[in-house]
């Protein structure tokens, strides 16, 4: 049973648990009923809601969650690129990020409560989608910031040990020069021509 | 005692209703793979199930404690 079917058996139990409540009020006459009562209408809905959220956070990180939206489509096709220089597509392939949470590992802000900001952002873009015109191209606010590279990049022998990054290593942890768009690592997600693109297809 | 367990009661089976609802709703919101799963979840769900806890903590509170005959 997984995480979801203790949940789903939880909510299950808190909901017969409420309907005694519905039906027979009464129960809650002796201390048993008000203690089951105090479980089943205050702990174990909190518990439901505390659990629900856990998942629902969960799942949004989740690759195949992200690009279930018609717009980030386009996106989840740029993973399968074949083409080294597209460096979502290399860290997915590669599995240099969890493919399973690929989006999410590039995209969260690395803070503490960076998740929970995250959702808000994703709580805007559903607006966006389905109340107002997701914008086009689609563009993250702010920029992509390098700490989203350097919390892994940063103090890898590769990274540390490359000439160039050495060299410009305080415009990089200070996001003066960006890491994509610099010059320097510059083809991420290329939507436009995605139709063009040589697709890689696993096991292949 | 018959005033007071009528009106606990009342606000047991409102507080068992806005549960039973709002987890009904997170079940769907579960079993439903979709980015609007959430906002049905924090939006309608859970604030369902928040207002049951509400109504049922209230009722501890605020329903009425009818004068017992024996204490005076």
């Amino acid at each position: 049973m997984g995480v979801t079917g203790i949940l789903i058996a939880l909510i299950a139990l808190t909901i017969v648990l409420a309907a005694a409540f519905l039906v027979r009020p009464a129960i809650t006459a002796g201390i048993a009923g008000k203690i089951l009562a105090f479980a089943a209408l205050c702990v174990l809905p909190a518990l439901c809601i505390a659990m629900g959220m856990s998942f629902h956070m969960q799942r949004s990180e989740q690759t195949k969650f992200c690009i279930s939206c018609h717009s980030m489509e386009a996106y989840g096709k740029s993973l399968y690129v074949d083409d080294a220089k597209h460096i979502p597509a290399q860290h997915f392939q590669n599995h240099r990020v969890p493919p399973d949470t690929a989006c999410y590992s590039c995209h969260t802000d690395y803070t503490i409560f960076g998740p929970f900001k995250d959702k808000l952002d994703g709580v805007k873009r559903i607006y966006l989608q389905y109340v107002s015109t997701p914008p086009n191209p689609i563009t993250i606010p702010g920029g992509f910031k390098n700490a989203q590279c350097l919390h892994c990049h940063l103090g890898a022998r590769a990274f540390q040990d490359n000439p160039v990054h050495a060299t410009i290593m305080d415009t990089l942890t200070s996001n003066q020069m960006s890491c994509l768009t610099s010059g320097c690592h510059d083809t991420a997600h290329d939507v436009a021509n995605i139709s063009h693109e040589k697709v890689w297809k696993p096991g292949t | 005692m018959k005033f007071n367990q009528t009106s606990m009661g009342q606000f047991f089976r409102a507080a068992s209703v806005l549960i039973i609802l709002g987890l009904l709703v997170e079940i769907v919101s579960l079993l439903w793979f979709h980015p609007l799963s959430f906002v049905l979840f924090a939006f309608l769900g859970a604030i369902l199930i928040g207002l049951g806890i509400v109504v049922y903590l209230a009722s501890l509170v605020f329903a009425p404690i009818p004068l017992s005959g024996n204490r005076e």
